[in-house]
């Protein structure tokens, strides 16, 4: 037996070369059928990088607020602030280079509630929107459970009247595009939302060190580095200073030692690198999801249009007939009454899990069940000060092969599987009855958690946050606190299961 | 979930099958059980869950022994109160 390790091993990454292969053989037959699918053909192997890097890094945002809380671990918790400040510095550029390419939803009190669910359910599911993907990756199908929890649960919630009209009340009291160079340069548009002053005007806009300071600097570095601190003060300096007076003393042959601001920065210090692999993922992520950003712009511009949904109804940017590159056919009824679908242009997750869903009700159902029927699917048009707007939402419900955000999902979970093989990580992994109940129960609540706060923990807050957005920062809080309360609760059922086993100790 | 005593002063704590917080948080419960010096076994198939048992015993002062994988997406860190 003890030969069969390596061929095990040797086994596992024949497999995660196939999966390579598969996407390889995926990537070619989209090309094949028209060459414009390039487009979320990208979208797919930026997925898989995520996969991969959220796959080393164990990079999962349940576990920031929740290991925090429940183990005293800060591990997570540092990545995704160090994740968000490489973004955000990043995305200062992107702002100069691609104006009006990323918008902050509406800003409010709905982020802090939608937080506070997304937190209690993904403390239960085990894992948040984008941590459930990769570790459904790794073979484990109480992630998937949660992923289809979560996926049904947001199309069956926003198709419910409820959530048009709380859509409709936020669109009219609350503005969007919220970032912080937009309320110091900015300005309140006829839509109620923030603007920024056109570069294409006599004054040229804002430029990046604008950016850099407000969206980047203050937004993001300064609360990230305060979070940072209040962590260190209070999860981690305790044990650390304690430990490094028993070394030192130690050294100094017993006698006492004082501890001063270096110790301090030393034990900052120590907090930040003491999971090597989980900042490295979050600094790779932060560089990733900005390249996807670039390329994907990059490609709009190629093949001339703004939104895929575009190339599903054949209808350029520059309103010449679509060239060659394009498919042969429209594809109309996949689009939503703006004639357009969920194209983000960056990372984000539960969207497209919600559309997913409710194509699989609708077909399902053959057809007799309408889906579309809302704002979220299918779009509804309104007046304000006299002019007509889109809703937000518009995502429509294309077929899972069309639509582009579906196939980054796709492509992280195959990450994931790639890199779990290639590590003799990857394990089918089964629900008991206990965990099935808790991946139905966390991922329903937070499926209707996103979509209360119009966002994930990704589009919620990672990329708003990172993006100028402090909505984002009101989610994290919100998120925090819902952790906090349902880390409780599994704490205390874990007492009770611990009170019933016999664990034969001698004392 | 298993725990079983391996030898005096040794034991294992199965918690594969589980997902997080789960595994992290019944280690950290069984060392709060354990007496200076004895050594807890745990068995763990999720590998988040390994990075923050490690962690999380690194700052409680545990010492980590060892860490192998007795199979495929199976790790075992044996840890030292």
């Amino acid at each position: 037996m003890e030969g069969s390790a390596p061929a095990k091993s040797s086994k596992n990454k024949v497999y995660a070369v196939g999966v390579i292969v598969f996407l390889g053989i995926l990537s070619a037959l989209y090309y094949v059928s028209a060459p414009v699918y390039l487009y979320i053909v990208v979208y797919m192997w930026f997925g898989f990088l995520y996969g991969a890097l959220q796959q080393y890094g164990r990079f999962c945002f349940a576990s920031a607020w929740r290991d925090l809380i429940m183990v005293k671990v800060p591990r997570m918790f540092v990545g995704i602030m160090v994740g968000a400040i490489v973004l955000s510095v990043i995305s200062a550029y992107v702002f100069v280079k691609f104006p009006g390419g990323y918008h902050t939803a509406n800003i409010g009190p709905h982020e802090l509630v939608g937080g506070l669910l997304f937190g209690l359910g993904m403390v239960f599911a085990g894992g948040c929107a984008t941590g459930s993907l990769y570790k459904t990756g790794e073979g484990n199908m109480i992630s998937l459970t949660v992923l289809l929890s979560l996926s049904f649960a947001q199309a069956i919630f926003v198709a419910l009247p409820f959530f048009d009209t709380l859509m409709k009340k936020l669109v009219y009291v609350l503005p969007a595009n919220v970032t912080i160079a937009n309320l110091i340069w900015g300005h309140k548009g006829p839509d109620g939302n923030y603007h920024l002053p056109d570069p294409a005007a006599s004054d040229g806009g804002i430029g990046f060190f604008q950016h850099l300071v407000a969206d980047s600097l203050l937004n993001t570095v300064l609360v990230a580095v305060l979070f940072m601190i209040g962590v260190y003060a209070i999860v981690v300096r305790k044990g650390f200073l304690k430990r490094r007076a028993n070394e030192l003393s130690a050294n100094a042959d017993g006698g006492e030692v004082k501890m001063g601001l270096k110790d301090d920065v030393a034990g900052f210090w120590s907090m930040i690198s003491a999971s090597r692999r989980t900042s490295i993922a979050a600094i790779l992520i932060g560089i990733v999801a900005a390249i996807q950003i670039f390329t994907l712009n990059w490609m709009k511009e190629e093949y001339d249009f703004t939104n895929f949904g575009q190339v599903m109804t054949l209808t350029t940017d520059s309103g010449n007939p679509p060239p060659e590159s394009w498919p042969a056919k429209d594809h109309a009824s996949e689009v939503s009454s703006y004639g357009i679908m969920f194209d983000p242009g960056y990372w984000y997750i539960t969207t497209q899990e919600a559309m997913f869903a409710a194509w699989a009700i609708e077909d399902g159902s053959g057809g007799s069940i309408d889906m579309k029927n809302n704002i979220y699917f299918g779009g509804e048009l309104y007046e304000k000060n006299g002019q007509t707007f889109g809703y937000p939402g518009g995502n429509a419900i294309p077929k899972p092969w069309h639509s582009p955000a579906l196939l980054l999902s796709f492509g992280l979970i195959l990450g994931a599987t790639f890199l779990s093989l290639w590590n003799r990580e990857f394990k089918w992994k089964f629900p008991t009855k206990e965990l099935f109940l808790y991946a139905v129960l966390g991922g329903t609540i937070m499926g209707i958690g996103a979509r209360i706060a119009l966002g994930c923990n990704i589009g919620g807050f990672y990329t708003r946050a990172a993006f100028g957005g402090p909505g984002g920062w009101i989610f994290f809080i919100g998120m925090g606190l819902g952790a906090f309360i349902s880390a409780k609760f599994i704490n205390y059922l874990a007492n009770r299961k611990l009170e019933e086993m016999d664990f034969d100790i001698e004392l | 979930m298993k725990f079983n005593k391996k030898e005096d002063g040794s034991y294992e704590l199965d918690v594969t099958g589980y997902v997080c917080p789960h595994p992290q948080l019944y280690t950290l419960k069984s060392m709060d059980k354990l007496q200076d010096g004895m050594i807890l076994e745990v068995l763990i198939d999720n590998p988040s869950s390994v990075e923050s048992v490690t962690q999380a015993c690194n700052s409680k002062g545990f010492t980590i022994l060892e860490q192998t994988s007795p199979k495929a997406g199976v790790t075992a860190v044996k840890i030292q109160k």
